[in-house]
């Protein structure tokens, strides 16, 4: 059965693998990985306590702190924090874990969208078309207006109720299995039914600091993250990162049709079902230190596509990367735009993932299929 | 030949249409050792999820081991319904599907992909998707959750590929294929899967003629050279009878005949199934290089 075509086998997986590893791929993460530098220079240098370029780069890589492991303890797992200079303190302390929340909701986003537009086969699909952000939104308000007492488990009950919602989005959508076209209409169903009950209660708000918090919550907003969002989020992005490494195989079987996926012997509804969840995991642990940040998950899937196309190989880890460059540069323009009002994050990537998404639209012939 | 393995002259020029191949089996058991059945459906009764009544149903289809199978039949008559059943894509409201004698239902969607490939009507892929990647995605049932590519899988991939005979579009994206190619791609990705039976819908509707018989002869070397099962529905009568060993006549959802081309097609069949007036030149035989001669005259008027 072997044939002979597939001589000296050693050599040509060897070839195989290297023709793999993308040329693309890898100027996308290395472009990436600069921007999410430079970008996370400008943020610690800048501020209500200035200082150049220079010391904020001394800061950052401050032995004292860098090779500290009590520091790091501090900082990952929530103990004592050890003594250090003042700079190193406000970057370390203040401007830094808000650059690594920034990085972990960028490459969850972006990784969540590019799995549910995989599962519904529809480039326009993002993180929160299955009701997830829709789910999350009416559970900040019902804690904000209604159970004020909970404010403190808010990013716990955001993520828990994105979750409720996607899962009452999929039993709405199966009727003997379900099929990407349904599962997006029942994203639609949830989406307004939610968003009207979220909208009417805002007129419950009693104070206009309740109003803030909540849009700040609904559009998304990295004011105020610290090390806490990150011990938060940091488990969870692994956890998601991984399974969706894993699963870039499964995707890019799903792409080929839910029926050629079948021929091939996968179980598409577990599949499907399952790679839902690592999406919305990965979403829901945005959610809860960020709240529901726009676009991300929407654009980034769509960039790294056009670089590496559509193998999810390479997509997944160019989403990795380009998350967070995209998050990170949308939060310095956040901060500092506008200095010392700073905006949610949340409306920056809408401002710039609008006019970069009709620019594909215009560039495209074909939008929409994957 | 296919004629003698089967009883000869057991049923197919019967004057009782109903041709129930069930029967023409026992006698077949009964009387000398014959071929086994790869595939046989039993009692079927088909429908979808959105109709009410079975849009298929017969009491048995066979595919003997070894063979060619083509299904044919006028639009609508089941035949793609009866295929997409038997390969477990739609599960039957009654009867059952034995694949070697064990009910294709109970087994793994795995175990089942990696006996019996089957190739839909209308595929689409990604179109930055390459011939090469395709083709590895047929090794999908043959691989774990974690495994990586084995000397396996590229050998059975190299073999698909040089079968289906897509060497020179080996790199090539998809979007820049024609219709013909992608239908060798994707006919290289179920070859791929190694499968010792292979269901194919449809797989040279749409096609050029050049690209129909490229199809028929990567169908016919497989069925030949490796002993491959085959059970394909065809559009084209004509087509079928020259490169199947069998023919099963599908019309209104039920089986209308079922035997070797030179039984199976006559002028009687084309007129009651196709409802086409046509004359079969019965000089050319079903064993000739090109099959019996149809020679369609016109529609008949309902």
């Amino acid at each position: 059965m072997a044939s002979e075509t597939a001589s000296s086998p050693g050599t040509t997986r060897r070839e195989r693998w290297l023709s793999r590893f993308d040329g693309s791929l890898f100027a996308l993460c290395l472009g990436s990985l600069l921007v999410v530098v430079a970008g996370g220079l400008v943020q610690v240098s800048f501020g209500a306590f200035s200082m150049t370029l220079v010391e904020a780069w001394q800061a950052v890589f401050n032995p004292e702190v860098v090779f500290d492991s009590r520091a790091w303890n501090a900082f990952l797992f929530g103990g004592e924090l050890p003594e250090m200079n003042e700079r190193s303190l406000i970057v370390w302390n203040i401007r830094l874990p808000r650059v690594f929340v920034g990085i972990l909701v960028g490459m969850n986003l972006a990784v969540s969208g590019a799995i549910f537009q995989a599962v519904t086969r529809n480039e326009l699909a993002s993180p929160f078309i299955l009701g997830v952000s829709s789910g999350a939104g009416l559970m900040i308000l019902v804690t904000l207006v209604v159970f004020s007492g909970l404010t403190a488990f808010l990013p716990l009950v955001a993520a828990v109720g994105g979750a409720v919602a996607f899962l009452v989005v999929y039993v709405i959508a199966w009727k003997n299995g379900t099929s990407p076209v349904r599962l997006v209409l029942a994203g639609v169903i949830v989406g307004t039914v939610f968003g009207s009950v979220q909208t009417a209660l805002f007129f419950f708000a009693d104070d206009i600091g309740v109003v803030q918090s909540a849009i700040a919550w609904t559009t998304g907003s990295l004011t105020g993250a610290d090390w806490e969002q990150v011990r938060m989020a940091l488990p969870w992005t692994v956890v998601a990162m991984s399974l969706a490494l894993l699963g870039s195989r499964q995707l890019n079987v799903l792409l080929l049709g839910e029926r050629t996926a079948k021929s091939l012997g996968m179980s598409v509804e577990k599949v499907r079902f399952a790679l839902s969840g690592v999406a919305v995991l990965a979403a829901a642990a945005s959610i809860a230190v960020a709240g529901i940040v726009g676009f991300v998950g929407l654009i980034v899937p769509h960039m790294v596509r056009n670089v590496v196309g559509s193998d999810y190989k390479n997509l997944v880890v160019g989403c990795i990367f380009a998350g967070p460059a995209l998050m990170v540069a949308a939060d310095v323009g956040a901060r500092l735009a506008l200095n010392p009002v700073q905006i949610p994050v949340g409306v920056v990537t809408g401002l710039v993932g609008g006019p970069y998404f009709l620019y594909l639209m215009r560039k495209q012939d074909r939008m929409g299929e994957i | 030949m296919s004629n003698e393995r089967f009883g000869t002259g057991s049923f197919a020029s019967d004057s009782d249409r109903s041709g129930d191949p069930r029967t023409n089996g026992k006698r077949d058991g009964g009387n000398e050792r014959t071929t086994t059945h790869k595939l046989v459906g039993e009692g079927l009764a088909v429908g979808y999820p959105t109709t009410d009544e079975p849009v298929v149903e017969c009491e048995t289809v066979v595919l003997p081991e070894g063979e060619v199978t083509a299904l044919v039949g006028p639009n609508g008559s089941g035949k793609s319904t009866l295929l997409k059943a038997m390969a477990n894509q739609l599960s039957p409201a009654d009867g059952r599907i034995l694949l070697d004698g064990e009910s294709v239902q109970t087994l793994d969607s795995k175990t089942l992909a990696q006996e019996l490939g089957l190739l839909s009507q209308e595929n689409e892929s990604p179109g930055s998707l390459t011939v090469e990647d395709l083709a590895y995605h047929g090794r999908y049932p043959h691989r774990g959750f974690f495994d990586s590519l084995s000397d396996d899988d590229h050998a059975a991939v190299d073999r698909a590929i040089g079968l289906a005979g897509v060497e020179h579009l080996r790199d090539k994206e998809m979007s820049n294929l024609s219709g013909g190619q992608k239908q060798l791609a994707w006919i290289a990705m179920v070859l791929a899967q190694d499968t010792d039976l292979l269901l194919l819908d449809e797989p040279t509707t749409f096609l050029d003629l050049h690209h129909q018989l490229r199809v028929m002869e990567v169908v016919r070397t497989l069925n030949h050279e490796e002993g491959v099962t085959v059970g394909i529905v065809l559009h084209d009568i004509g087509q079928a009878a020259r490169f199947a060993d069998n023919l099963v006549a599908m019309k209104d959802g039920g089986l209308y005949d079922w035997g070797p081309p030179a039984d199976v097609v006559t002028e009687e069949l084309l007129a009651d199934v196709f409802r086409v007036d046509a004359s079969v030149d019965a000089s050319v035989d079903g064993e000739s290089a090109t099959g019996p001669h149809i020679a369609p005259h016109r529609a008949i008027e309902e």
